[in-house]
């Protein structure tokens, strides 16, 4: 009886995870433009969420560098299932201008699987607003997806297809140049 | 059969009406309310009323982490222990002037009930075995210190004045003072009572943790405070808590002050019941919310302590002369 409704649920109410992994600050402020009275996410449920684990999204900007890629992969694994990851600007999508320096790790799909990925340097409001409603979109697939990998005995879900293995600290190389994308 | 039907009544009150159901719709109106406008007073389109309900139901839905440093029975029981008291309050609180539980000392019980939900979530927090619910269990403690004063001296006034009515010295009985109000109007229009009344409406924001008053779960600032490691369920338990706590907090305020009013027909009245709470959350809840910046716990104490017990203690003073 309440399974469709929390599964509407999911998309109607989407809390956002900030993760800034050695961002120019740019596409922060136009994340926090999207959440302010101008352009207020906050009608379509979006809610900047303090914990990881109170998240649905998890939004990731900057170019991952090596000190923050373990960190930012620790607290992607703490939010509770069904999650959607995005990624704000080019940084985390291709390392940008930052790309070949000894300490940047971009892109963040090689490390887990990133479901909306919004280009630009830095993107508009109206992008990242577009980027995450399909990420809510995304979030409600997740949950059926979910259901019925319960219905066919799978008692966690399917986690192994979403999930990949997450580097530890002591594994990701220390120098960029033996990264070759 | 008597004893199986009577033990239904109560099962239905407890359940749907004006326990659980009737709770769980009212806060989640009133909180969606409150969201609402505190949005247009931003000048925002704002979320959608049902916004609470939807939150609720995903996180109905998530998957429940337990941290490895928490202890999971306390970390897990915590949430549910208040919410049932949370529920058990609303039970004695009468619907404006048909009570449905009563005794000779509801205020008292009201009193240690309410305290009940905001002692779980620190117990719950304290056993999650994060830092930042050990920073925002110690500021609850505070809070709830800095809220039970004025809270006392208002159920204090309120029985005296009642009690030196119906010649009994003071009287907690709820059902007592509905029926009081109903015979002599409400005690809102006692010159006496006013002071009891004003103090009672702000100290409603700072029992809830409402907005200036939330100095225990500053999202900004503590994650939350002792939500920061829960996820899933007992959250959204903890969110429904909340939601309840607001809608009680106000019905508690129409019984003491507001009763008399009621037209006899239950439904009618909680309908009543429920337009009023709406109207005391918008003016003493969202308006504060929207033109106020926290306060430091520090802050909080003193302004209890000083301004709204003051407030409330001369009810108390005029009540004790018989005013």
């Amino acid at each position: 009886m309440f399974k469709n409704l929390i599964t509407e649920s999911t998309a109607k109410s989407p809390w956002l995870f900030h993760i800034n992994s050695g961002s120019c600050n740019g596409c922060d402020i136009e994340l926090v433009a999207v959440l302010t009275p101008r352009y207020d996410a906050e009608r379509f449920g979006f809610k900047l969420a303090g914990s990881p684990r109170h998240a649905d999204i998890v939004v990731v900007s900057g170019p991952l560098t090596q000190q923050s890629l373990p960190r930012t992969l620790r607290a992607i694994s703490q939010v509770p299932e069904p999650r959607c990851i995005v990624t704000i600007g080019s940084c985390p999508q291709s390392g940008n201008v930052f790309k070949g320096s000894y300490s940047v790790m971009a892109p963040l799909s090689k490390y887990v699987h990133v479901d909306v990925a919004i280009a630009g340097c830095t993107p508009k409001p109206e992008a990242i607003m577009d980027g995450l409603v399909q990420a809510t979109e995304i979030l409600k697939e997740k949950r059926k997806a979910w259901l019925e990998a319960k219905k066919n005995g799978l008692k966690d879900g399917p986690k192994a297809e979403t999930e990949q293995e997450v580097p530890a600290a002591e594994d990701i190389p220390a120098s960029g140049e033996e990264v070759q994308q | 059969m008597a004893i199986v039907y009577s033990s239904l009544v109560y099962l239905g009150y407890i359940l749907i009406f004006p326990g659980f159901l009737f709770c769980f719709v009212a806060g989640m109106l009133i909180t969606g309310i409150d969201r609402k406008i505190v949005a247009k007073m931003q000048k925002r389109v704002g979320p959608p009323i049902l916004q609470p309900m939807y939150d609720f139901f995903k996180l109905m839905g998530k998957e429940t982490i337990i941290p490895a440093a928490a202890n999971k029975t306390a970390f897990l029981a915590a949430p549910i222990v208040g919410l049932a008291a949370m529920v058990v309050i609303q039970l004695f609180i009468p619907v404006i002037s048909t009570p449905i539980l009563y005794g000779t000392a509801d205020l008292i019980v009201i009193l240690y009930l309410l305290l009940i939900p905001a002692l779980a979530e620190i117990y719950g927090g304290s056993a999650s075995g994060s830092p930042y619910a050990g920073v925002g269990l110690s500021r609850e403690m505070v809070t709830i210190i800095a809220c039970e004063l004025p809270l006392v001296l208002i159920f204090l006034s309120v029985a005296k004045t009642v009690g030196n009515a119906m010649g009994t010295g003071l009287c907690f009985s709820l059902s007592d003072i509905a029926a009081y109000q109903a015979a002599n109007g409400s005690l809102m229009l006692k010159a006496s009572m006013i002071p009891a009344a004003i103090a009672m409406l702000l100290v409603i924001p700072g029992e809830t943790g409402n907005h200036p008053f939330d100095a225990a779960e500053a999202e900004t600032e503590i994650c939350e405070g002792m939500l920061a490691e829960y996820s899933g369920a007992p959250l959204g338990i903890y969110k429904l808590t909340h939601a309840i706590k607001t809608f009680t907090l106000t019905a508690l305020f129409v019984a003491l002050f507001l009763g008399g009013i009621g037209t006899g027909i239950v439904l009618l009245d909680a309908l009543i019941e429920f337009a009023i709470c709406v109207v005391l959350t918008i003016i003493f809840i969202s308006l504060v919310h929207a033109v106020t910046a926290r306060l430091k716990i520090e802050q909080l104490f003193k302004y209890y302590w000083t301004a709204v017990s003051a407030i409330a203690l001369i009810s108390l003073v005029l009540a004790w002369f018989g005013m």
